[in-house]
C-alpha cells in the first residue's frame, strides 16, 4: 500500500520560533531575540485599550478547544472594579492526544509569561496565576524558572519596566483532574476547593477567582499576544481563513496555530501552521501517515472530545468553522488517530472510562451516566450486548448531553455518538446476536 | 398590594414583573429564581438538590424545565426570573429530560425500599412514580459503595442510596458553620466523607437526616422503629426550650417515635436541635403515671378513680384553707396554699393554676431552669417552654426550694429534684411516677406537651400551639384543664366550671397578654407536614 502523495504547505513559525534554540526556557537567551519587546512597546506607548483593540482587532480565537474571540472576552472584564483582577493562565493541558501547550511551555517561557502580562495589563490585572497540569513536572519548573529571572529584571512584580504597572505571578500546579482543565473546575482548584465545575452565569470574568473579576485564556492564546502587540491586530487577522461574508456565524480562523498529530502514524509531533491546511495534509504530510501496511479509520481531529472524522473526510481544512460544518471541531487541533487495527468498541471503551473516570461526580446525568455508557460497551465487548444496547447507547447519550452544569459530558457523548454512527455495523458484528450487514436484521442463533 | 386609587392620575399602573409558566402569567421578586416563583403560586417543579433555605447547587437535574428560545433545557432551580420568560414544566423536552434525571439515579440505587427507612416520604419514590418508567433498562452491575457508615453517634449513612444531591454538606457549612460534612471521591465514586472525627461539634446535625431527600441519612434513634404508614404525625411544638420550634410529631400505638422540625418563617425555619429532637424520652418512659393515686396510712399508693382522687385532694386541700397558717410548725410556714407550676405548662393550665392558688389563700409560681448552652441559631438558655407566658400571667419564678401545697411538675428538670422535695407539696399533678415528692398524698397523671392542647409563649412573644397526639402516651389521661377546673368546683371558687374554650376566650382578653403575638394560633391548623 502506498502512501497518498500530500502537500506539505511550510510552516509559519510564530509561537515555535524559539523552539529548537540551544536554552529558549532561558531570559538570556530569548530575550536577545526580542522576548519582552511587546511588554515594552504596550507599557510605553499602549494604553491597555489600546491592547485590547489590537487583540480584538486580530480575530484570535481561544486555543483552549471552544474558539470564543478572546477580544470579546477580555472585554467583558469589568473597567473598574474594587476588587483585585486576576489573570488565570489555563495550563491544565489534560485533553488526550494533546500536548501543543506543554511545548510553549518547556520550550519558550517566557513568551507564555509575556503574553499573561500583557493580557494583565490589558484588563487591568495585578495578579497573574497559571494554572499547570501537575503531570507536567518540566513545564512547571520552567515557568518557575522564568518567573524568577523576570521578577529579578524588573519584567514581574512592583512597576514593571519602569511603569506604573505592577503585576504578581505565581505557578499552581494542578493534582490530576481533567474536570479542573474546565475554567470554573479551575477556578474552585485553583482557590483550595474541589475541582467541581460552577454554574455560569455569573462567568468568571464578572466573578471568577475569589469572586473577582477573572481573564482565563489557554496557554496558546496567551502566547499570541505578544507577536500581535509587535505587530498589530491587522497583521494577525491577515494570516488563516478570513470570515465567510455569507455566514456571520463564520468568524475564520486568523494567525497560526500549534497543530499535533498522535497514534499509529510515522511521524507523530506538533507543527505550527497558519488556519487553512487541510486534515489529511497534516495527518498525511506531516504525520507521515498510517504506518507501513495500515490504513487510516478513523480521526478525532483535536483531542478526544469532538466527533470522528473517516478517512474519506481528512479533506477538510483546519479551522474552526470549517470542522464544525463537517460534524466535528477543531478542538485543541492535536489529531488522534485510529487505524483499520484499531478495535472501535474497544476505543469506546476506553473513551467512556475516561470521562466516567474523569467526571467530577457534581451532575446526575454525568456522575451516573457515563458510567452506564462505559459498562454498556464493555458488556458489548465481551460479546453479551444486544441489539437494543445499540438504542440504549442512543438514548442515554441524549440523557447525557446538554444536561449538566459543564461540557465534559457532552464531550464524552459527541465522539461516542459518532462512532456508533459511522461505525455501527462493528457494533453489530459484535452483539450476543450478531446483526448481518446486508438484512439488518439479528441471526437466528 | 395597594388597592388602585379611582382619583389618580389615569395612567396604567405598572404591570409586576411576570414569568409565563405553562401558559400562566406568575408574578416574581427582582431576583427569584424560577422555581422560588412557581413553588410561591403552588406549580409544582420537582427538585431534590434545591431547598430554600441553602445556596442553589444546581447538580440533581430535576428541576430542569423548557425555556422557550432554547434548545437545552435549564435548571430552574437556578435560572433567574425575568420579564417575558417562556417556560413549560410539562413539555415533552421537560418530562423526557427529568425522565433521563430519575433513570440515572436510579442506575446505581440499591432499590431496597423494603428495608430503607425513607420509604413513603422518599423523593426518589415520589418522583419514581411521577416521572419514572415502569421498566429498568439498567441491567448492569451497580456500583457498590459505603453502607451503614456512622457519622457521629446520632446519624448513618448510606453512600449507594446517596444521590450525591449535598443538602448535608451545604447545611453542615451554611447553617451549622461547623463543615463536618464534605463530598469526597469522584464520579460515580463520590460519596460523603466526614471531616472530623468521631462526632458532630454542632448540636443542630440531625437536620441533615430531614434535608435528605431520600434514605442516606437516617437517624440511628429511629431507624428500623417503624413503617411511617403505620404512624400518625400531629403538628405541634418542641419544649425543649423557650424557642418553641415547631414540629411535626410522630407517634405509633402509644409511643412517640419521632419529632422532625416544621418550618415556621418567624420561629425555627426549617430547623431544630438534636437535644430538642431527642429530649421525649419522658413521654415513652417507663414509669408513666397512668391512673391518679392516693397514699395510704402505711405509705404506700393506690391507684383510684379521677372522682375519687379530685374528691380526696378536694377535701385535703379544704382542710388546708381552712388551717390557712394553721400548719406553721410543721415546716410549712409560709407558702401554706402556694402552686408550684412547671414552666413547661401551657397558658391555659397556668390560669386555672392561678385560680387554684387564689382559692387556697395563696400564690402560683412557676420553675423553669436555666441552660448555658444557647447559641445565636435557635438553642435558648431559658428552658421554660412557656416561661415568658408565666412571667405574662404574673407568676413569680421560684429557684431556690420554698414551700408549697400544690405541684405541677412535667419534664425537662424545669421543677428539680431540689425545689419538688423542697415544696412539701401533698397535692402533686406529675407526668411520672419518679417526679412525685415524698410529702404528696395524692398525686395525678399530667399529660406531657405530646397529650395536649396549649398555647405556649416562645421567647420571643409568639404564641403557639400544642396540639394533642391522639396515639402517644398513656391513653384516657384527663386534660389538666379539666383536673384543675374540678379541684376550683371542690374548693366551691366562683371561677370553677371552664372549660378550654372558656380559659381560651379569657386569655385572649387578658390586657397582660395584649401585647404578645397570637398570629400563629389565628391561623388555621397547620395541614400534616412533610420534609
Amino acid at each position: 500500500m502506498t502512501t497518498p502523495a500530500t502537500r506539505r504547505t511550510p510552516e509559519t513559525k510564530v509561537l515555535s520560533l524559539n523552539f529548537g534554540v540551544p536554552d529558549s526556557w532561558t531570559l538570556k537567551v530569548v530575550r536577545e531575540r526580542g522576548a519582552y519587546q511587546a511588554l515594552e512597546k504596550a507599557l510605553k506607548t499602549m494604553t491597555p485599550e489600546q491592547v485590547t483593540a489590537e487583540v480584538k482587532t486580530s480575530r484570535l480565537r481561544g486555543r483552549g478547544g471552544a474558539g470564543f474571540p478572546a477580544g470579546v472576552k477580555w472585554g467583558f472584564v469589568p473597567k473598574s472594579s474594587p476588587k483585585t483582577k486576576y489573570v488565570v493562565c489555563n495550563a491544565d493541558e489534560s485533553e488526550p492526544g494533546t500536548f501543543k501547550d506543554r511545548y510553549l511551555m518547556e520550550l519558550d517561557p517566557h513568551l507564555v509569561l509575556e503574553g499573561c502580562l500583557l493580557a494583565a495589563y490589558a484588563v487591568g490585572a495585578s495578579v497573574i496565576y497559571i494554572y499547570v497540569r501537575g503531570e507536567y513536572p518540566l513545564s512547571i519548573a520552567r515557568l518557575e524558572g522564568a518567573m524568577a529571572e523576570a521578577r529579578a529584571a524588573g519584567l514581574v512584580g512592583a512597576n514593571i519596566l519602569g511603569s506604573s504597572f505592577s503585576c504578581e505571578a505565581w505557578v499552581h500546579p494542578g493534582a490530576g483532574a481533567y474536570i479542573c482543565g474546565e475554567e470554573t473546575g479551575m477556578l474552585e482548584s485553583l482557590e483550595g476547593k474541589r475541582g467541581h465545575p460552577r454554574i455560569k452565569p455569573p462567568f468568571p470574568a464578572v466573578e471568577g477567582a475569589f469572586a473577582s473579576p477573572t481573564l482565563i485564556n489557554n496557554v496558546e492564546t496567551l502566547a499570541h499576544v505578544p507577536w500581535i502587540v509587535t505587530n498589530g491586530g491587522a497583521a494577525f487577522a491577515k494570516q488563516g481563513i478570513p470570515p465567510d461574508p455569507a455566514n456571520p456565524r463564520a468568524v475564520g480562523s486568523s494567525g497560526t496555530k500549534l497543530m499535533g498529530v498522535s497514534g499509529p502514524v510515522r511521524t507523530p509531533g506538533v507543527w505550527e501552521f497558519e488556519f487553512g491546511i487541510t486534515l489529511r495534509e497534516l495527518i498525511y504530510g506531516y504525520g507521515g501517515g498510517p504506518l507501513p501496511g495500515r490504513t487510516i479509520k478513523a480521526v478525532i481531529p483535536g483531542g478526544i472530545s469532538m466527533p470522528v472524522l473517516t478517512d474519506a473526510e481528512l479533506d477538510v481544512k483546519m479551522g474552526f468553522d470549517e470542522l464544525a460544518k463537517a460534524g466535528s471541531g477543531l478542538g485543541t487541533a492535536c489529531a488522534i488517530v485510529m487505524d483499520d487495527t484499531c478495535d472501535m468498541v474497544k476505543a469506546c471503551i476506553n473513551i467512556a472510562h475516561f470521562f466516567a473516570d474523569e467526571s467530577c461526580g457534581q451532575c446526575t446525568p454525568c456522575r451516573e451516566g457515563c458510567h452506564w455508557l462505559e459498562k454498556i460497551y464493555k458488556r458489548i465487548d465481551a460479546g453479551q450486548g444486544t441489539l437494543a444496547d445499540l438504542d440504549l447507547l442512543a438514548s442515554l447519550f441524549g440523557n447525557i448531553e446538554g444536561r449538566t452544569i459543564c461540557a465534559l459530558a457532552d464531550a464524552a457523548v459527541w465522539p461516542l455518538r459518532s462512532i456508533l454512527k459511522k461505525f455501527r455495523p462493528e457494533f453489530e458484528a459484535r452483539l450476543a446476536r450478531p446483526v448481518t450487514a446486508v438484512a439488518g436484521q439479528a441471526v437466528m442463533s | 398590594m395597594t388597592p388602585p386609587s379611582p382619583s389618580s392620575v389615569p395612567a396604567a399602573p405598572p404591570a409586576a414583573a411576570a414569568v409565563t409558566i405553562d401558559g400562566r402569567a406568575v408574578p416574581f421578586r427582582p431576583g427569584q429564581t424560577v422555581i422560588q416563583a412557581a413553588h410561591a403560586v403552588g406549580i409544582d417543579v420537582p427538585h431534590y438538590c434545591y431547598h430554600p433555605g441553602l445556596s442553589v447547587a444546581g447538580n440533581c437535574r430535576i428541576c430542569m424545565v423548557e425555556v422557550e428560545g432554547s434548545s437545552k433545557p435549564q435548571i430552574a432551580c437556578k435560572l433567574p426570573c425575568a420579564e417575558g420568560l417562556k417556560i413549560r414544566t410539562q413539555s415533552p423536552l421537560a418530562l423526557e429530560a427529568r425522565a433521563g434525571v430519575m433513570e440515572m439515579l436510579l442506575v446505581n440505587h440499591p432499590l431496597d425500599c423494603p428495608i430503607c427507612d425513607q420509604a413513603g416520604e422518599c423523593h426518589l419514590q415520589e418522583y419514581s412514580f411521577a416521572f419514572g418508567q415502569g421498566a429498568t433498562r439498567a441491567t448492569t452491575e451497580k456500583t457498590h459503595l459505603p453502607k451503614n457508615v456512622p457519622f457521629g453517634a446520632k446519624v448513618v449513612y448510606d453512600a449507594e442510596r446517596c444521590i450525591k444531591c449535598t443538602l448535608c454538606v451545604r447545611f453542615v457549612d451554611e447553617i451549622a458553620g461547623t463543615h463536618e460534612l464534605a463530598m469526597g471521591g469522584r464520579s460515580d465514586q463520590e460519596i460523603v466523607i466526614m471531616t472530623a472525627k468521631g462526632e458532630f461539634t454542632t448540636p443542630y446535625a440531625m437536620n441533615i437526616i430531614d434535608l435528605c431527600p431520600v434514605g442516606a441519612l437516617t437517624s440511628r434513634d429511629f431507624r428500623f422503629k417503624s413503617r411511617l404508614w403505620f404512624m400518625d404525625f400531629t403538628p405541634t411544638l418542641c419544649t425543649g426550650c423557650a424557642r418553641g420550634c415547631n414540629v411535626t410529631l410522630g407517634a405509633r400505638t402509644g409511643r412517640l417515635m419521632r419529632l422532625e422540625p416544621r418550618f415556621n418563617a418567624e420561629v425555627n425555619r426549617w430547623w431544630m436541635c438534636d437535644p430538642g429532637r431527642l429530649g421525649y424520652g419522658h413521654v415513652n418512659s417507663a414509669t408513666r403515671l397512668t391512673a391518679p393515686r392516693v397514699k395510704q396510712p402505711d405509705g404506700s399508693w393506690v391507684e383510684v378513680t379521677v372522682e375519687a382522687a379530685l374528691a380526696f385532694a378536694g377535701a385535703l386541700l379544704r382542710a388546708a384553707r381552712m388551717s390557712g397558717g394553721g400548719m406553721s410548725g410543721g415546716g410549712m410556714s409560709g407558702g401554706g396554699g402556694d402552686v408550684l407550676c412547671d414552666g413547661n405548662l401551657a397558658l391555659e393550665e397556668l390560669q386555672l393554676a392561678k385560680d387554684l392558688a387564689a382559692a387556697l389563700k395563696g400564690q402560683a409560681r412557676f420553675a423553669a431552669a436555666v441552660g448555658k448552652d444557647g447559641d445565636s441559631l435557635l438553642i435558648v438558655n431559658e428552658k421554660g417552654a412557656n416561661a415568658k407566658g408565666a412571667e405574662a400571667l404574673g407568676l413569680a419564678r421560684q429557684s431556690a426550694p420554698a414551700p408549697a401545697l400544690v405541684l405541677l411538675v412535667e419534664e425537662h428538670d424545669n421543677v428539680g429534684k431540689a425545689l419538688r422535695d423542697g415544696s412539701g407539696a401533698k397535692v402533686v399533678f406529675a407526668s411520672d411516677a419518679t417526679h412525685v415528692p415524698a410529702s404528696a398524698e395524692v398525686a395525678f397523671p399530667l399529660p406531657t406537651f405530646a397529650e395536649k392542647d396549649g398555647w405556649l409563649v416562645n421567647v420571643d412573644g409568639h404564641v403557639q400551639a400544642l396540639r394533642r397526639s391522639p396515639q402517644t402516651g398513656p391513653q384516657g389521661l384527663t386534660s389538666a384543664v379539666e383536673l384543675l377546673d374540678e379541684l376550683l368546683t371542690e374548693l366551691a371558687s366562683p371561677r370553677g366550671g371552664r372549660g378550654l374554650s372558656d380559659v381560651r376566650a379569657e386569655l385572649r382578653s387578658l390586657p397582660a397578654l395584649a401585647a404578645l403575638i397570637w398570629t400563629a394560633v389565628e391561623a388555621p391548623a397547620p395541614a400534616e407536614a412533610t420534609t
